[in-house]
């Protein structure tokens, strides 16, 4: 049964992550909020043309939610100003000067993509025909990128950039970058049925559903080089091309090999702009950097502190599959503690 | 002046003579030993320099100036410098006027060793009194300057901070009783000279002390205690001083002759790294210089402790301090009396042994050959290879310049050998300087251009490659710049901050270069620590042990010294540090030859 309750809820973030919580709030009957800093919802995915593993289009799954989310409070361009906690519900001062008396709090603030440049032995940024993941995902949709060759004979993916990397300062896994280079692999070679193309991984983490057939579709089918070992060092050939240096671990050798593209599989990094927001309502913080929470099993969604929960990648990296079960878990916990509360 | 007892002695000068001895003992003893540690080549060249008239004046003059007046601690802080050297000179003054003393009145008490030193007790004033007033007022005034700085150290002992020291060593218990031995010398030499002062004569502080004791204790009972008091005291400092941190001032006398001589550590326990351990007078200056001191649990890890784990014998913890040290040399920088810890270091990384040792000899120096014929060939090795950004400006600056160069490794190239230096295995390094002296000689270029000081070290002090110059790129194109071959225009609106790389400014003494050439891109402003107190990176490759999360801190807090000043953008020549810095910056970080390159014309 549904509580006779018109509370307002804050949704911080208008991503997957905040448009299905604010979805499913609306649908058990109370009275969501989007924030979002962009001007636009839809976040990462967004910026997405394909979805891993069935090449669904990216917005075919942000569609249905112009129509569900028609009767929310939607603010853009809006960031939080500051967020303070009142006796029994929240004040959200927001960056337009409304203040947003909310009974609960659900962080949807989502993750950065590691900038690339950082990782300066790679070359982007100061080579021509360097690119991330997102550059080719948005080159796949307006095909234009003057980085992308009309013909390449040869491209390689890097995976693991900016992830699993201690001396970039993210230990942490990003789940999605093995099976996105698997994609855009795919994508690639069928775009150009004659391109040889390889990926440089450290080990393939193919966790999920078809994840794997996907994989061996890509060896088998394909005929895409998969390639263990890091990347030492790109450099820039005179016909401004660029030379990737790697070990081939399984078989003990240093390769060397010139390419016409090369994509760096950008990881999944918690975004430092949330600290300020985290430390205004004490929410504590992992040594990732990552929104913690209540625990790593039951209490995803939860926080230690009433009335704030989390969804989505900003409490680490996660698939969109993922995003959205937690997103309703996250609806459904705010609903039972505000029903706890009525008590 | 006339001697009082017929005998010249009095029992309670025992204490003191047994101290005396002792310590003369010691040190005589020690001197030896550690002569015999020395290599015969170093020991030649020693005792060699010890009867040259110019090593020998300079050996003089730097004991007295660095040992008496403490002139390098006064350009620190003045208060520490005026603490030090009244009692170290005052004390040095009243032993030479004693002498003195000893030497005019009573000549033939000369060869008695505590005759100078209980002039007082031994003396009686006559009718010629006017030739010692003199001296009367000189003792007295050296002993006031000396309980001025006695009085300074104990505020130094309960607040530290009141000399801008953040954090200083904490005092064994026998160098608690060393210091408090020694505090107490000088207030009873005061007092045993006041309660004789009647008798052998006195000036400004003793004469109304003596007035004052006489009224209030009306008999003469006290004086003898106190004399041996004072003769106690003096035994027990010298009883313990082998064994305190006061060993520093006997050593520091041998240090600086030996220094002067050229000599350097070759092991790092024994002959001049002894003297060097000896000579450290714990004060803890390096552990606030330490970068590594932003983590509390490295506060430990600095030169200071270096040299008491050796003091202690404590192998597990010498090692550990010596594999886990960043080398950035800002410890022997700030080091009052010049202790070179991370060669210290060096020398035990060298000792120890590993079970698998690396060799070269499948590579050749042709499998490298060099092409071109120009005179500049650029060495970029492997962390510029690491930071292409560098290269790709190096290279457009070069042309740009019109300078023909070409480069040594443009596909894969030899290591340097640094990182092997530093690990302290010799025989690699030696073998990669063998086969990268061959590579360059048969390039027949005139000049090897370096992009990075870690490289640019090690060409400069162990490659021998005489009528090439080796030269690094901030010194390079800030020449270029100057002679207008190549032309920046400035950009006034734009901040710049310069980080000084440790192994150029430290390392090779390389600061001003580097900021000539960024003033042609833009404004300067200068980190909180800068130039030879520069604070390393934390990405240093010295470091065998530090992982990268506990470096973390060091770069943030490096970073955090560099950008008090609000820049731009931070500016460093070193591709390490780049790469270290640009992890964790909030503005943008890039070399001296992207800032160049983007700022100069074509």
């Amino acid at each position: 049964m549904l509580l006779s309750m018109k509370e307002t809820i804050l949704v911080v973030g208008g991503g997957i992550a905040g448009m299905e919580t604010a979805v499913q709030l609306k649908a058990l009957g109370l009275t969501p909020v989007i924030v979002e800093k962009n001007s636009s919802l839809g976040g990462h995915v967004a910026q997405w043309n394909r979805l891993f593993p069935d090449m669904t289009p990216a917005s075919k799954v942000l569609e249905p939610y112009d129509e569900a989310l028609k009767e929310v409070d939607i603010y853009t361009d809006t960031e939080i100003a500051s967020i303070n906690s009142l006796q029994k519900e929240y004040a959200a001062v927001l960056s337009n000067g409304k203040t947003l008396r909310c009974k609960a709090v659900v962080f949807a603030t989502g993750f950065k993509l590691f900038e690339a440049e950082k990782k300066e032995e790679y070359g982007y940024g100061i080579y021509d025909r360097v690119i991330t993941n997102r550059d080719l995902e948005r080159w796949f949709d307006t095909r234009s990128d003057e980085r992308v060759p009309a013909k390449p004979a040869a491209i390689g993916f890097v995976h693991c950039v900016g992830s699993r990397d201690v001396k970039a300062g993210n230990s942490q896994c990003s789940k999605v970058c093995c099976i996105t280079a698997i994609k855009q692999a795919i994508e690639m070679k069928e775009l150009f049925p004659d391109t040889e193309i390889y990926c440089f991984y450290m080990d393939l983490r193919l966790f999920g559903k078809k994840y794997e057939d996907f994989y061996i579709n890509a060896q088998r089918d394909y005929g895409i080089h998969f390639i263990r070992g890091r990347v030492s060092e790109v450099a820039e050939t005179i016909d401004g091309r660029v030379q990737v240096k790697a070990e081939d671990t399984l078989s003990g050798k240093p390769v060397k090999v010139k390419l016409d593209l090369l994509v760096l599989m950008s990881g999944i990094v918690c975004d430092r702009a949330n600290n300020e927001l985290a430390r205004s309502v004490s929410l504590p913080l992992d040594e990732d950097g990552f929104f913690r929470s209540l625990d790593n099993i039951a209490g995803v969604t939860r926080t230690d502190r009433k009335g704030l929960f989390l969804a989505g990648t900003c409490s680490g990296p996660k698939t969109v599959p993922e995003t959205l079960a937690e997103a309703r878990s996250a609806a459904l916990q705010v609903y039972q503690y505000l029903k706890a509360k009525k008590k | 002046m006339i001697d009082r007892l017929a005998n010249g002695f009095d029992p309670f000068v025992i204490p003191f003579m047994v101290g005396m001895i002792f310590v003369l003992a010691y040190c005589g003893i020690g001197i030896l030993v550690i002569l015999f540690q020395l290599s015969r080549e170093d020991r030649r060249r020693f005792l060699l320099s010890l009867v040259k008239p110019a090593t020998a004046w300079k050996n003089i003059k730097d004991i007295f100036l660095n040992c008496l007046i403490h002139v390098k601690l006064w350009k620190r802080n003045r208060v520490l410098g005026f603490m030090h050297s009244s009692i170290a000179f005052g004390w040095f003054m009243i032993i030479v006027l004693g002498h003195l003393e000893v030497w005019l009145f009573v000549p033939e008490r000369i060869r008695l060793l505590y005759y100078p030193i209980f002039f007082n007790f031994f003396v009686a004033e006559t009718e010629t009194t006017l030739q010692g007033a003199v001296f009367f007022f000189l003792m007295d005034f050296f002993l006031l300057l000396i309980l001025v700085g006695i009085a300074l150290a104990m505020i130094k002992r309960i607040r530290s901070r009141f000399f801008g020291m953040r954090r200083t060593t904490r005092a064994s218990l026998l160098d608690t009783i060393g210091l408090y031995s020694l505090w107490s010398i000088f207030p009873l030499r005061l007092i045993c000279e006041s309660f004789t002062a009647h008798i052998s004569g006195g000036s400004f502080l003793t004469v109304p002390m003596n007035h004052f004791f006489r009224w209030f204790f009306g008999n003469e009972l006290n004086y003898l205690p106190t004399w041996w008091a004072y003769s106690i005291a003096l035994g027990i400092f010298m009883l313990v001083l082998p064994f305190t941190r006061y060993m520093h001032i006997p050593a520091e006398m041998m240090l600086i002759p030996m220094r002067n001589a050229g000599l350097k550590v070759r092991h790092p326990r024994r002959g001049f790294a002894r003297i060097q351990v000896l000579s450290c007078p714990g004060c803890g200056v390096c552990i606030d210089a330490c970068p590594m001191s932003v983590r509390k649990e490295n506060l430990k890890d600095c030169t200071v402790y270096l040299n008491r784990q050796i003091r202690h014998h404590n192998e597990r913890r010498i090692t550990e301090i010596s594999e886990k040290c960043l080398m950035c040399g800002k410890c022997s920088e700030v080091c009052q009396v010049g202790v070179d810890g991370p060669l210290m270091r060096l020398k035990q990384r060298e000792l120890k042994k590993y079970s698998i040792n690396q060799h070269y000899r499948n590579i050749r120096p042709d499998s490298f050959p060099v092409e071109g014929t120009g005179k500049v060939l650029y060495f970029a090795g492997c962390m510029t290879h690491l930071t292409p950004s560098i290269r790709k400006a190096t290279m457009s600056l070069l042309s740009k310049a019109g300078i023909e160069a070409r480069m040594m490794d443009p596909d894969g190239g030899l290591c340097c050998g640094r990182p092997m230096l530093m690990a302290g295995r010799q025989e690699q390094a030696r073998e990669l300087i063998r086969l990268n002296t061959a590579i360059i000689r048969a390039s027949g270029c005139d000049t090897l251009l370096l992009t990075c000081p870690i490289c640019y070290r090690i060409f400069k002090e162990n490659y021998k490659l005489d009528g090439i110059r080796v030269v690094h790129h901030s010194v390079y194109f800030n020449e270029l710049i100057q002679s207008g071959l190549l032309k920046v225009s400035k950009d006034e609106s734009r901040t710049l901050v310069y980080h000084d790389p440790c192994e150029l400014g430290r390392g090779c003494g390389i600061y001003e270069e580097p900021r000539e050439a960024l003033l042609a891109a833009g404004n300067l402003v200068e980190a909180h620590q800068n130039h030879a107190e520069s604070i390393c990176c934390g990405g240093s490759l010295g470091s065998l042990s530090l992982n990268y999360e506990k470096r973390r801190e060091i770069t943030l807090n490096a970073f955090e010294n560099l950008t008090a000043e609000q820049p731009d953008a931070v500016v460093t020549a070193c591709p390490l540090c780049l790469n270290t810095f640009s992890h964790y910056a909030d503005r943008p970080v890039e070399d001296l030859a992207v800032v160049l390159d983007k700022a100069s014309e074509s």
